[in-house]
């Protein structure tokens, strides 16, 4: 099957600012791929662009292995930057409006209002949401005739703790129905437990983009503890490919050169053998946010 | 564009302000033109024949038309209000970012309203041709040889002039999105050319003036009072008729075009 969504050399100037320059990747079908980058990066820039909010100064897009149209946007559920709705009607009147829009019935309102806990709110006007109701609302115009591609633009944004957790359950649960959800966010802890695919992007440039296991792989540690820590540090000196040997919080962080990675059985053999007995060894995946902060610095 | 109408309709079938706005604008038609009528029939001296000898019988078929066509000209500012108040509320909700997000085309949106606006010139039309008949024919005998449909041209003339005043409007809001300034914009454009026009006109007795956006549309309703005075060059305008048509719809092709071009290739 061809990608949900294929970008290519997308540039975005606002005036001479550039606000994108030639950015390009692919999204699979059925993976949650996250948009990630600080603020200004470009990331809302680049969903605008795509769902034909904005123009791009140049480079093209394609959804569905198609060119973009108005059919296939009405097939994707999109949350971009903040909600809008019609502030004079109530949430499921706002709703109506956008079911029209997508070419879809009434028949699935009480359900998305019921999915994110809105029913009993239903008929109050939107101008009296609170933030996170209005999130909540527009979350579930997205999932308006259970679309199979889902657009978020930082949908945990005005939520409180309960709502965030809640929508980063509603996020895995779609992702397990199969569905490819386009996630973009500042909130590296966010992405990191739910995607399965990442975009770094930084000032508009691309950093990195790709299968999350791929973008993070060679940055895996061992973490190791024993009795007598500095025996240990010499112990592991002698040993092959290692890159990097550092304390951290009452343990040695053990980082090998690229490929160089051994097998944990193999280096508690080769301490034991050493007359090092270890008390921890544990193989860490560098996070996401570690991964970030050494891409955008 | 059927089913996009409807949900235009969705839009505005709760809106309070909408409907308060559209009931101004239809009671405003016979509201000034009763006004007017009072004025006439209790303000002036009338003579033997129960006519003012200066203001003739405007009320009267067959220049009732013009009389009520130009009268309600006079408050061209609140459908021009409703038309800028449903527009720039899109960009303050950010409802037209929306509406494309959610499966519309940019054309279309921009479509959909411009439809609304006719709809809404043909809806003040139709009240303007009601409250004409309603004025001619009640306490009116028509004239020897006066039919009612005599002079109803000016009807049209009224549809072509709503019409033109409302794309300008609906030009400015689409141009700046803030309502406040957009009816601000409104305001100072009507009252520009009207300097303008005043200066070339009176003190230069140039003719090019008459042919700017909005006086070559308020050129087609010619002042129905006094009309020895206002009207003396009748034969000539009944002359330059076709010519301000013509201009009018060259304008309104310019307001649609733009207004397309600017919301189809700028960013929302």
């Amino acid at each position: 099957m061809s990608n949900i969504l294929s970008i290519q050399n997308i540039t975005k100037f606002y005036g001479h600012i550039r606000a994108l320059h030639e950015v390009s990747f692919d999204v699979p079908p059925g993976s949650v791929f996250g948009v990630l980058g600080p603020n200004g990066s470009g990331k809302t820039t680049l969903l605008g662009i795509i769902m034909d909010v904005l123009r791009a100064t140049s480079g093209t897009y394609s959804w569905f292995g198609e060119p973009p149209s108005e059919r296939q946007r009405q097939k994707i559920g999109t949350l971009l930057e903040t909600p809008n709705f019609y502030h004079y009607l109530s949430g499921e009147r706002n709703l109506h409006i956008s079911a029209a829009i997508k070419g879809r019935g009434k028949d699935d309102i009480g359900r998305v209002l019921e999915v994110v806990k809105l029913t009993e709110r239903k008929d109050s006007r939107f101008s009296t949401y609170s933030l996170g109701m209005k999130q909540r609302l527009a979350i579930a115009s997205c999932l308006l005739g259970n679309p199979s591609v889902l657009v978020f633009d930082e949908p945990t944004n005005g939520l409180d703790p309960v709502g965030i957790a809640y929508t980063r359950e509603l996020i895995r649960d779609l992702a397990k129905e199969g569905k490819t959800i386009v996630l973009a966010s500042h909130l590296l802890d966010e992405v990191e437990k739910v995607c399965t695919h990442v975009a770094i992007l930084q000032k508009g440039q691309l950093l990195m983009a790709g299968d999350v296991n791929v973008v993070l792989t060679n940055e895996d540690f061992v973490e190791l503890g024993a009795q007598d820590l500095e025996r240990l540090r010499t112990t592991l000196t002698g040993l092959r490919g290692v890159r990097q040997l550092k304390d951290l919080n009452g343990y040695l962080q053990l980082v090998f050169e690229k490929d160089a990675l051994m097998e944990l059985g193999e280096i508690n053999k080769y301490c034991f053998d050493q007359g090092v007995v270890l008390n921890h060894l544990q193989l860490r995946k560098k996070s996401l946010e570690s991964k970030f902060m050494e891409l955008t610095k | 564009m059927l089913s996009a109408l409807k949900i235009e309709w969705l839009k505005v079938k709760n809106y309070r302000t909408f409907w308060i706005l559209l009931g101004i604008t239809l009671i405003s038609i016979p509201g000034i033109n009763y006004m007017f009528y009072d004025i006439m029939d209790n303000s002036f001296p009338k003579g033997r024949n129960g006519q003012n000898p200066l203001l003739g019988s405007p009320f009267a078929f067959p220049d009732v038309w013009n009389t009520v066509t130009w009268n309600a000209s006079l408050l061209f500012i609140i459908p021009a209000l409703l038309i800028i108040t449903v527009t720039t509320n899109e960009f303050t909700f950010k409802t037209h970012r929306q509406n494309v997000i959610d499966g519309w085309s940019r054309q279309l949106f921009i479509s959909v309203k411009l439809i609304e606006i006719l709809m809404l010139s043909i809806l003040c039309t139709l009240v303007i041709i009601l409250t004409a008949l309603g004025f001619g024919l009640i306490g009116n005998k028509l004239g020897p040889g006066v039919t009612i449909g005599q002079g109803s041209r000016m009807a049209f003339f009224y549809f072509v002039e709503i019409l033109s005043y409302s794309m300008i409007a609906f030009f400015i809001s689409i141009l700046i999105r803030r309502s406040g300034l957009s009816i601000g914009v409104f305001f100072i454009y009507m009252l520009a050319e009207q300097i303008v026009v005043g200066l070339f006109r009176n003190k230069y007795h140039m003719k090019w003036e008459n042919y700017l956006p909005e006086e070559v549309t308020d050129m087609l309703l010619p002042v129905p009072y006094a009309k020895a005075v206002f009207q003396r060059n009748a034969a000539e305008w009944n002359q330059h008729i076709p010519i301000y048509l013509a201009v009018a719809a060259l304008y309104l092709i310019i307001y649609c075009v733009f207004t397309s071009r600017r919301f189809v290739k700028t960013d929302l």
